[in-house]
């Protein structure tokens, strides 16, 4: 507090003379608007240009050429793009990626309320059943999806072990054999994974809304869908949307669970957008191709992140 | 070096004081780092950090780190360090990677040329894969042979007394086995090692071709034979779940008594070894005494096979390059590399001639089937063009393999599967 | 207060809380018996008559014990953890300082800024760590832990701003206007009274950075080269799995501890990351 007093006579001292004589500089600076402000955003604006959108910039420009690994390459204007369109490969990749992220999504959606829903509640043990039911989105990523690598296995599964023993299978299951059951194994395991945090941040968009509204609803005589579906989930949109997108973004670039998962297997049935990426660029040396097609990511990222932005906006003017 | 460092401390204050210990960046006149990949023989292993590094300390004056990371990564950390410019002064690349990677190799004809003459000569498919150009811009430091491991009294059960020697009594036998929940298991997943270590040679040998005088030539009748057959091989005789298998899954499935045989490095006979405790027959006896090697089976045009190559190379990027080139004149040494290669018993072999004629061959005729793998090996990825970079690429995108993925996961017809991997041939190669 | 029967709070909330109970812990139970089962049980296949995968009559501390001697692990936790911490704290800083200046600062472009540093968000990882890898080696960081604490906020800011900008926008005007009519700077306000008042935001933002940077991947791949300079994701993966064997054991045990300081920290501020996010998905 003494520094703040000390701050505080000189600005007084500061107002009361008449010329700006004795006026510190830095605190004129630090009253200034646009100046405190380029102040504050400097530290954050800087990392983020010299570790992304230099880099960004860079790796645009790989795209458009052929470089690759060792080698510059020469200018080859949007070849990559239009190789990338062609290959089958990634054709499947684009649509496994749409597939991933919109039943995964779903999923994480639909249960994350429900769960948000249940949390919402009193009952004994609350906090420590809230605790870790947050443990599937704390655990690294890759060690998890060994975990469930491992539970899928096809000589070793305990799945397959629990469902024989429960009579309910006779032979194994190919969870990760086949490519439909893998991509429904990728979906359940980013579902897991995932689905923790939706449900924590609509309970705390569920705990906003006051139990009041609740009991005029059904004062009023609707049930408790009714209610749900007319009171609750008007009142979360804003925080399901804004939750929905920044799932929807990172599912989208997802990269560490299929490359642990599958590797993009079998047979290339299950690669993403960035795992065959990195599988052109990285394992090939094809750089100018793998930036090429990691950037076929964004066009679909801006649109969503665009979607939000405008309706956050008009939610905000009205 | 050290203002920087200081300049770190200001920075951080207690987490840097606690975090940055790195290690002085001037200490590194005669430090050679070489990044390998985890040996599925741990021994070697240690053989490279507790036996060569202390003897280059003494013999040449050269600190040795050894790195050792998944074999899967390293392409990874060699392209990001060939494109930043810095990192390991030498890296050890599979099969024909030094063919990606030529343009930031060192020149080392010199130690091969050595090497060649000290020891009857390097194998052509080794040579081929490390020469671009005319130079030679690695030089092979071994070769994982693969066989296929099978279970002798299986076999026998079946009435099959000696491995089959070509695919159709192979296909034969399998059904048998399988009918008696033995099945054969071999991956046909996005894998490095077993996977186009069958595949390729299976093409092979039904005379099947990636590109003849410069064009694709992958549809051909023979290609389409080769996948009909391995379908209905698939189905008979082979564990569905291969498809989703990596490297490693045989190892376990083989370990465990799922199956009866399949190709691999000798790391199956190997684990069964050290592990004689641990794994058993059903009738309660050692596995490894009950375990065989053969050679992949011949189709119409003979027997073929694809070993693993390993080969060594010095990064131009590298401010120790000379002492890398050192290191490695005197690790291929006899004397020095024999330490390497016995630990080995078998599962590695070296690139050159020489090392068929140790003494380490007499001690375990189950392993006697590796020694001449490498030598009969004749071709080459992109055969019968150039294990070149475009080869490379089809490697990569697992495009042969996942020609046969595909027919056998039985959603895609035969000729669909190879129009397919011929149109992603055509792609890479124009 | 609505009354309920006894059987409907059964279905509708007992029955659906334990399947949700289940299905979300049933993994770690599994990675715990997995971690702490001997060798030899581990390679029995699902069909094996004597198979018992969800428990062992023989717990074995060997692969915790292996873990913690012959491979790096101790190394990797502390590598981890002080990178999550010091990117952590960055990424604070600049998001708190950020979210503020975009929240309650008027000045031209702020709307623009802050739309950009959101977009820097969808940049994907794998696009920028070969560009990258120049730059960690043009500033001398490469294989130092520099590198991550560097690159790390890069995905963190975005979020911690965007977090905090709405948090900070919840906070009514008077209180800082009241402040400064009292004589203190803006920024004096800034720091004493607003900071302050957003503390769960703060943490909320805290915690969610830790995790990620606890839980990152590729960058750590790419820019650490050595065993002890390695992160827990890198060094379990790299080290663990030895080509043809897994050391499942171990990889299970790794995986396991390895989620133990995270997991502490959300226990301690689970409170406060749920009333952060209040705070913030209200604005």
């Amino acid at each position: 507090m003494g520094g703040g007093r000390a701050a505080q006579d000189l600005h007084l001292s500061a107002r009361s003379s008449t010329e700006g004589a004795r006026v510190s500089r830095l605190t004129r600076l630090l009253e200034s608007e646009k100046a405190l402000a380029a102040a504050l955003l400097a530290p954050g604006v800087a990392i983020l240009v010299v570790f992304i959108a230099y880099p960004f910039v860079m790796a645009l420009w790989y795209s458009l050429t052929s470089i690759r690994v060792g080698d510059a390459g020469h200018f080859v204007g949007l070849d990559n793009f239009a190789k990338a369109v062609d290959d089958t490969i990634f054709q499947q990749a684009f649509k496994n990626t749409v597939f991933y992220t919109f039943w995964a999504t779903i999923f994480k959606l639909s249960l994350g309320m429900w769960l948000a829903l249940l949390l919402n509640r009193h009952f004994r043990f609350k906090r420590v059943v809230r605790a870790s039911m947050l443990l599937p989105f704390i655990i690294p990523t890759v060690l998890s999806a060994f975990a469930w690598r491992w539970m899928f296995d096809p000589t070793f599964s305990v799945m397959n072990w629990m469902l024989y023993h429960g009579g309910m299978i006779t032979d194994r299951l190919p969870f990760l054999s086949s490519g439909d059951w893998a991509m429904w194994c990728a979906v359940l395991v980013n579902t897991w994974r995932g689905m923790p945090f939706f449900a924590i941040t609509l309970l705390a968009g569920l705990q906003t809304i006051s139990p009041d509204l609740h009991e005029a609803a059904a004062l009023d005589g609707a049930g408790a869908w009714h209610r749900f579906w007319h009171v609750t989930w008007p009142l979360l949109l804003p925080v399901t949307l804004v939750v929905v997108v920044f799932s929807v973004i990172q599912t989208f670039s997802d990269f560490q669970l299929i490359y642990v998962l599958t590797g993009g297997g079998p047979a290339n049935s299950t690669h993403l957008i960035a795992t065959y990426a990195y599988q052109i660029g990285v394992a090939s040396g094809l750089l100018g191709e793998g930036a090429a097609l990691s950037l076929f990511m964004f066009p679909v990222l801006f649109a969503v992140v665009w979607v939000q932005l405008r309706y956050l906006k008009r939610m905000e003017a009205a | 070096m050290a203002q920087f460092k200081r300049r770190d401390f200001l920075k951080a204050g207690i987490a840097g004081i606690l975090v940055s210990r790195q290690a002085p960046l001037f200490a590194q006149a005669n430090t050679v780092h070489i990044v390998r990949w985890n040996d599925f023989v741990p021994a070697a292993d240690k053989v490279l950090r507790e036996v060569f590094a202390p003897e280059v300390q003494k013999a040449l004056g050269i600190k040795l780190n050894v790195e050792t990371i998944n074999a899967n990564d390293i392409p990874a950390r060699a392209t990001s360090a060939i494109q930043s410019g810095s990192g390991p002064d030498i890296f050890m690349l599979l099969n024909n990677y030094p063919h990606l990677y030529a343009s930031a190799a060192v020149d080392v004809g010199a130690i091969a040329d050595e090497v060649a003459k000290a020891q009857g000569g390097i194998y052509e498919a080794s040579a081929a894969l490390n020469r671009v150009g005319g130079k030679w811009v690695s030089i092979p430091w071994s070769v994982v042979p693969a066989m296929i491991a099978y279970r002798k009294s299986w076999f026998d059960e079946v009435g099959a007394k000696t491995f089959p020697k070509t695919w159709q009594e192979y296909h034969a036998v399998g059904k048998k086995l399988k009918a008696n929940k033995h099945p054969i298991g071999q991956t046909l997943g996005n894998t490095f090692g077993d996977a186009p270590t069958f595949t390729y040679p299976l093409l092979w040998s039904y005379g099947g071709q990636e590109v003849a005088k410069g064009k694709v030539v992958l549809d051909s009748k023979e290609t389409l034979d080769s996948v009909r057959f391995m379908v209905q091989f698939w189905n008979d005789a082979h564990d569905e779940g291969g498809l989703a298998w990596d490297d490693s899954n045989n190892n376990r499935a083989f370990l465990s008594g799922d199956i009866s045989a399949s190709l691999n490095g000798a790391s199956i006979y190997v684990a069964a070894l050290n592990g004689a405790d641990k794994f058993k027959t059903e009738k309660g006896a050692p596995l490894h005494t009950d375990i065989l090697h053969a050679p992949l089976p011949a189709g119409p045009k003979g027997a073929q096979a694809y070993h693993t190559a390993f080969n060594h190379m010095v990064m131009k990027y590298s401010k120790n390059a000379k002492a890398a080139i050192e290191f490695l004149r005197w690790a291929h040494k006899q004397e020095n590399y024999e330490k390497w290669f016995v630990v080995q018993k078998g599962f590695a072999v070296g690139a050159t001639r020489v090392w068929e004629k140790h003494a380490m061959w007499k001690n375990d005729p189950v392993m006697l089937p590796f020694r001449g793998g490498a030598a009969q090996q004749k071709r080459l990825m992109g055969f019968s063009g150039q294990p070149n970079q475009k080869a490379a690429e089809v490697w990569n995108k697992f495009i042969v393999t996942g020609m046969y993925a595909q027919a056998c996961s039985g959603k895609v017809k035969p000729e669909d599967a190879v129009k397919w991997a011929a149109g992603e041939l055509r792609k890479i190669y124009t | 207060m609505l009354i309920e029967r006894k059987w409907k709070k059964w279905l509708y909330f007992y029955l659906p809380m334990a399947a949700f109970i289940v299905f979300t812990l049933f993994p770690f139970y599994w990675m715990a018996v997995t971690a702490f089962r001997p060798d030899a049980e581990l390679y029995a296949t699902w069909r094996q008559p004597n198979a018992a995968p969800l428990w062992t009559l023989h717990p074995t501390f060997e692969h915790v014990i292996g873990l913690m001697k012959t491979t790096a692990f101790p190394t990797w936790m502390w590598n981890t953890m002080a990178i999550a911490i010091v990117s952590t704290a960055i990424s604070l800083v600049c998001g708190m300082f950020a979210g503020y200046a975009l929240a309650r600062l008027k000045f031209r472009g702020s709307e623009f800024l802050g739309t950009a540093i959101f977009i820097t968000y969808l940049v994907p990882q794998t696009l920028l760590f070969i560009p990258l890898a120049d730059i960690v080696r043009d500033l001398r960081l490469g294989n130092t832990p520099w590198a991550l604490m560097l690159t790390y906020p890069t995905f963190l800011i975005p979020f911690c701003t965007w977090l905090l900008m709405g948090y900070f926008k919840t906070i009514p005007k008077e209180l800082e206007e009241c402040a400064r009519i009292d004589g203190a700077t803006r920024f004096g306000a800034m720091v004493r009274i607003i900071f302050p008042v957003a503390i769960p935001g703060i943490l909320s933002a805290g915690i969610f950075a830790f995790t990620l940077s606890w839980n990152e991947f590729i960058y750590a791949l790419v820019f650490m080269a050595s065993a002890d300079t390695k992160t827990v994701p890198v060094g379990v993966v790299s080290e663990l799995i030895r080509g043809d064997i897994f050391f499942w054991g171990q990889l299970m045990a790794g995986a396991l501890l390895g989620s133990v300081p995270v997991a502490l920290v959300y226990s301690f501020f689970v409170e406060y990351y749920v009333t952060g996010l209040t705070g913030s998905v209200k604005g």
